[in-house]
């Protein structure tokens, strides 16, 4: 029983960085009604460019700057991904942003060589819960999920700037009529959703090391995870993280770690089908 | 000195001309009606006006300034709404946020930082808007926690409506005002137009299918057929012509007047 507690514990901080990833893509499609597909790709940059500042500072200034220079990144892939104009189909788009994932391995690769990168976790010491270690780097990971989630929520919601970010994905027309400038628009989104998902990357690195060539897998989760929520919902792609997170930890001590993000992908798949089945019904 | 002036204005799109060479006027205070068939290009003119597309020949002026190829922001800053054809409410946001947005969209520009502080500096007038709003259209208060989409066409034309006139446009363009809305309501959205333009001092430029709307609503309309001005001039003069008549009203040629 306390392999199983251990296996959960771990899914679930693996889990708040799929929903991270996952919130993002909610974040970035509710604002633009674009799938960004280099989202991973946000996490891996956080990663290694921390990786490679913390040799020359504190780990913490490593981070934070990290983050900034993730988000600043994430503004010039809005700026590709959706045009000068502003213009560019969601499906086109879509496109561009496989695109940038793709190119964004060959220019990490060059960048930062081929080898996964760790650095030391927040503390080295574990909590021990009747028999079950925990990280505090696992409750690091899982407690900026939980605000991400209670900030994102309230942001969209009951701010004019998240208000405005929904509007412009709802009728885009319409947003642009009454004055929004839906190219600042999609620039916000994809900076707060990639310095978002950065967080989680800097804060993955020391559990999971992270190489050029992680963003895909991270992407696949995190868009399992945000598809959960219809990519629309915060909560369900919150709690969409967590069960993916959760399987996969199981499916590793288990099964088989070479099947466990299949078998935690077909676990989503019949999830999600499960529960628009129950929308539907309602 | 006209609020609005379209001079010469083309619209195309690729090969096809949409609007071909139409001026078109509308003063301070002034109610203007633009009726047409269906793809006579009113709405490609209205849309040049906005900045929604770049006419291809001519200029478009508010109040004497050259604001051709301006973006649709600028020209709500400049005092020119429009309500779009379908409304287009933003229907996941409550009421209220689709008519707050009216607002801040009106102090919006390409970086959101200082865009938003100036919209909460002017937090006040934006209540105060919000209130007249309101008052002008009670039924708005009473929706204003409920999700847009989840209000009838009517009322979203009143949230569509309610939402440009948070930017204090001094001249409304509203495009097919009547379009899927039962009769009555019509009638009252009308009269509260006319309310509007006569106490609050907004112009109208009013593009509609139904003649007759359009004619008991504004002093002068343009008739647009086929990307050009048919006919314009006062309403009342333009109801007794028969070719008017014909094609708009649902009289037969020749029908006495």
């Amino acid at each position: 029983m306390t392999t199983f507690f251990q296996l959960v514990v771990v899914g679930i901080s693996t889990g708040s960085v799929f929903a991270i990833v996952g919130m993002s893509l909610v974040l970035v499609y509710r604002a633009t009604g674009i799938v960004n597909f280099a989202q991973g790709v946000f996490a891996v940059v956080g990663g290694l460019v921390t990786y490679s500042l913390s040799q020359h500072m504190s780990l913490v200034l490593a981070g934070l700057l990290a983050v900034l220079v993730t988000a600043i990144v994430a503004t010039g892939v809005a700026v590709v991904a959706v045009g000068i104009r502003g213009r560019t189909t969601h499906l086109a788009s879509l496109i561009i942003t496989v695109g940038i994932a793709i190119l964004a391995e060959a220019v990490l690769l060059a960048a930062f060589g081929e080898v996964p990168r760790s650095y030391s976790a927040i503390s080295d010491r574990a909590w021990n819960v009747g028999g079950v270690l925990v990280q505090p780097q696992y409750a690091a990971l899982a407690l900026v999920a939980l605000l991400a989630a209670f900030g994102l929520t309230l942001f969209l919601r009951r701010t004019i700037v998240g208000q405005a970010l929904v509007a412009s994905a709802d009728s885009p027309r319409a947003a642009e009529l009454i004055g929004l400038n839906l190219r600042s628009i999609a620039v916000i989104a994809f900076a707060l959703a990639g310095a978002l998902t950065a967080v989680g990357g800097v804060l993955l690195a020391p559990t999971v090391p992270v190489s050029y060539s992680s963003g895909l897998t991270i992407t696949i989760n995190g868009f399992a995870a945000a598809v959960f929520g219809g990519l629309v919902s915060i909560r369900l792609a919150l709690l969409g993280g967590y069960v993916l997170g959760v399987v996969e930890q199981l499916v590793v001590g288990y099964v088989d770690p070479q099947y466990n993000l299949i078998i935690a992908l077909v676990v989503m798949l019949v999830l999600i089908g499960w529960r628009s089945r129950g929308e539907l019904a309602v | 000195m006209t609020l609005l002036e379209l001079d010469d204005v083309t619209v195309r799109y690729g090969e096809a001309v949409a609007v071909d060479g139409v001026s078109l006027t509308v003063a301070p205070r002034e109610r203007v009606a633009l009726i047409g068939p269906n793809g006579a290009g009113k709405t490609s003119l209205l849309n040049a006006a906005c900045g929604v597309i770049r006419p291809a020949l001519g200029r478009v002026r508010i109040e004497a300034d050259d604001v051709t190829g301006a973006t649709p922001g600028a020209i709500v800053r400049r005092g020119v709404s429009q309500v779009p054809e379908g409304r287009h409410v933003f229907t996941t946001l409550p009421v209220e946020a689709n008519l707050l947005l009216g607002a801040y969209g009106r102090v919006f520009r390409l970086e959101i930082v200082s865009s938003t502080l100036r919209y909460l500096r002017s937090r006040r007038d934006v209540r105060d808007q919000l209130d007249r709003i309101y008052d002008l259209l009670p039924k708005l208060r009473e929706l204003r926690e409920r999700p847009a989409g989840r209000t009838s066409g009517g009322e979203q034309q009143m949230v569509a409506i309610g939402r440009a006139l948070m930017a204090r446009p001094r001249l409304l363009a509203i495009d097919e005002l009547s379009l899927g809305l039962a009769p009555m309501l019509v009638q009252s959205l009308a009269e509260f137009l006319v309310r509007l333009n006569e106490e609050e001092g907004v112009a109208i430029l009013l593009v509609d299918q139904s003649a007759s709307l359009a004619f008991s609503l504004c002093e002068r309309a343009y008739v647009l057929e086929t990307g050009r001005v048919a006919l314009e001039g006062p309403s009342k003069d333009l109801v007794g012509r028969a070719e008017v008549r014909s094609a708009y009203l649902g009289g037969s040629p020749g029908a006495p007047s």
